[in-house]
């Protein structure tokens, strides 16, 4: 966890962005510490693209300021060759070898050619793909496709690496090794901006996370906290005896939701409510044979977020 | 980094991805072989074929030495004379018949029969002015053209005729090819780049000036490489030509300050051009079926123009031509060749072509960094008129 006095490296000052006299980015604020995994999170068409395409610099706001403070040196938008940068339109070319491609992109980034290599051959070999450098990019799979897209991306170790959506399109097994690659290159020292909507990933990956709807933040805070602000009903999930009939707990006052999925029932508790008592009663009505207590998960404070939201702007709008 | 350097990287990736020693080899190749086979199939051409033997009966002709056509005394027997056609050993009877006309009896369509023509027009031209009394010195002297000689106060360059126009002609060709080559390369290198997205990744490490300027090296140096390809083959197959016709290239292509010029405005020419077909090709999203590939052809406009500097190299029209920046590439070379343009001249078309080339490649570059995002829709010529017009500053980089 990186620390709250760490000074930030890029910083937004309502910054607004529209397509076709529709904001797309809305007043926008936020600072990236140095160090952290800072995600942006949002539904689609929440503004997180267009928010890390200005400041990857290949659009400019409409209004508002960005700020750069990046290897000692202050910018509008991050330089090039201290920021590393994974679209989510992405591609590269299909017919070169993808030993010639990471070079290329490494010397795109300021590195001489030499250097280039040198790193192309390290990240290939720790990718397991350096037997195949020689190869054409679209004779590999589609996940080593993306493999090589990353090293493309931080090649020349960048001090801000910008991950738009980088789990997209990756089966689980290849969304874990992103994962700890992300991880690896915080602990290296690097500052991740990702832009993302796998939850749980983000969870497990992110300090801090800055939910968009519409354009604008609806949230922002540390993963914990944002769960402690949102939502801090008691969740449980209790495994039932088969044949038992877990419907009876429903007309408990203390449950607000709950959801049967085969012997196993999810619930949610008002607000407030002690657990204990409820587990008492419930045993009594009903045969459980085990009891797990459950966190409230970002994908819910994400629904429930971006719900309320949505609501307040139909009511506005009403 | 700068922009210079990002233009360098640009160009070497460009130029590295699509040329290949074994194309360059291979069509090196196939250049040799159509230009030897071109220049036998002259010598064949040129050289005397099979005899021809025709029998004559009551014709008096007489067969040149160089012609392939040998006259022999008819068999006087028709029988004979038919065995003769038979075998080969004559390929036909000429006759005279009384009324002054003549008869060929041949067994196959005669592919002499031009060539025999001429032979009895010959002599019965000869006959003609036998008739009227006049000598054949006479008649050569009454419809001989008026006798002038042309002298050049500098022979060395005044002396211009159909070899050095035949020069002019190729050097317009191979503009043309190095033109087309390039608007093929960088049209489908860009589009591709659009639809396999690779775009966002290299605006976001260089300014997008900086990928066009480098895209236009590099593309116009793969386009000179393959077009300085096609001249080794073409100077190769001059010199087996020399070896086996005699055949000489014009004087006027091979001075130095020629060649030297046509080098310079070929370069400019490409780099004027191939920054126009870069801004074009980043408005389209599929060269197939983009509307906009039409547009792509209108370099050529300008070279067809230029054409008239052939007629009459030294004409307004001409002198225009040569100094208008958008058919200067082709005028001035051709004027080079055919005239002499003096040197304020040469260096007023080159300051115009510079200046409409930085010109060109700033409107290129905000095209290109507008139009290298866009995905789907293609934008109107106003809207690219105003991207072009666009005085916001680049992105910073």
């Amino acid at each position: 966890m990186t620390s709250l006095h760490e000074p930030s490296v890029v910083r937004l000052h309502a910054v607004c962005k529209s397509f076709a006299g529709r904001a797309v980015v809305d007043h926008l604020s936020f600072a990236v510490r140095r160090g952290e995994v800072f995600a942006l999170l949002g539904p689609n068409g929440a503004g997180k693209t267009t928010t890390v395409r200005m400041l990857v610099g290949i659009i400019r706001p409409d209004e508002g300021r960005l700020e750069a403070t990046l290897d000692g040196s202050d910018t509008s938008v991050p330089p090039p060759h201290s920021t590393g940068y994974l679209p989510e339109d992405r591609g590269l070319y299909r017919e070169i070898p993808v030993l010639r491609t990471l070079v290329y992109f490494g010397m795109l980034r300021g590195l001489e050619r030499r250097e280039a290599k040198k790193r192309a051959h390290e990240w290939l070999e720790r990718m397991s793909l350096l037997d195949r450098k020689d190869e054409r990019l679209d004779a590999l799979s589609k996940g080593n496709q993306q493999r090589v897209q990353l090293i493309a991306a931080v090649i020349h170790r960048p001090t801000l690496a910008i991950l738009d959506e980088p789990f997209s399109g990756l089966d689980p097994l290849s969304q874990e090794f992103f994962l700890d690659l992300v991880r690896e290159l915080k602990e290296a020292g690097t500052t991740i901006l990702l832009s993302a909507h796998q939850m749980d990933l983000v969870e497990r990956a992110a300090d801090r996370v800055l939910l968009m709807n519409r354009g604008r933040e609806i949230l922002s805070g540390s993963v914990g906290e944002l769960h402690a602000r949102l939502d801090d009903r008691p969740r449980l999930r209790l495994m039932m005896e088969t044949g038992s009939d877990p419907g009876i707990l429903r007309t408990d006052p203390d449950v607000e939701e709950l959801a049967v999925s085969g012997d196993e029932v999810g619930i949610t508790l008002r607000a407030g409510v002690a657990v204990r008592p409820f587990l008492a009663r419930a045993v009594a009505v009903a045969s459980i044979r085990g009891v797990a207590t459950e966190a409230p998960r970002l994908h819910e404070v994400f629904v429930r977020a971006v719900r309320e939201d949505d609501a307040r702007a139909e009511g506005r709008v009403a | 980094m700068s922009h210079t350097r990002q233009a360098l990287v640009v160009a070497g990736w460009e130029f590295r991805r699509y040329f290949r020693w074994k194309d360059q080899l291979m069509g090196l190749g196939l250049f040799l072989l159509i230009g030897f086979v071109w220049v036998g199939a002259a010598m064949v051409a040129g050289a005397r074929g099979k005899v021809i033997t025709v029998a004559l009966d009551g014709v008096e002709l007489t067969a040149p030495p160089e012609g392939r056509i040998r006259f022999v005394p008819a068999p006087a027997d028709a029988a004979e004379r038919a065995e003769a056609l038979r075998q080969g050993d004559v390929r036909g009877i000429l006759t005279r018949r009384p009324d002054g006309t003549f008869d060929l009896l041949v067994e196959k369509d005669p592919r002499y029969r031009a060539e025999l023509v001429a032979l009895l027009g010959e002599s019965v031209r000869r006959e003609r002015l036998a008739a009227t009394g006049m000598t054949a010195e006479g008649l050569e002297q009454i419809l001989s053209p008026a006798p002038l000689e042309v002298r050049f106060t500098n022979p060395a360059t005044g002396r211009r005729g159909t070899p050095e126009k035949i020069a002019a002609g190729v050097f317009i060709g191979i503009l043309l090819l190095a033109v087309f080559t390039s608007m093929a390369y960088l049209m489908t290198g860009i589009t591709g780049e659009k639809q396999l997205r690779v775009t966002e990744s290299v605006v976001s490490a260089i300014s997008p000036q900086a990928w066009i300027d480098g895209k236009v090296f590099g593309i116009t140096g793969f386009a000179l490489a393959s077009v300085g390809g096609s001249i080794v083959g073409g100077l190769l197959v001059a010199l087996g030509a020399r070896i086996a016709t005699g055949f000489t290239l014009p004087a006027a292509a091979v001075r130095p300050g020629v060649v030297l010029a046509l080098s310079v405005f070929t370069v400019l020419g490409l780099l004027l051009w191939n920054s126009f077909f870069a801004a074009v090709a980043s408005t389209m999203d599929d060269p197939n079926t983009s509307s906009r590939s039409s547009l792509l052809m209108l370099p050529a406009l300008p070279v067809v123009m230029s054409l008239a500097v052939l007629r009459d190299p030294d004409s307004l029209v001409s002198r225009i031509l040569a100094l208008c920046p958008l058919t200067s590439a082709p005028a001035l070379p051709m004027r080079l060749v055919l005239s002499d343009p003096g040197l304020p001249e040469i260096g007023a078309s080159v300051a115009l072509l510079l200046g409409a080339i930085w010109l060109m490649r700033r409107m290129a570059g905000r095209i290109f960094e507008v139009g290298m995002l866009l995905y789907g829709k293609e934008p109107t010529l106003r809207e690219i008129g105003r991207w072009a017009a666009d005085r916001l500053p680049s992105t910073p980089r």
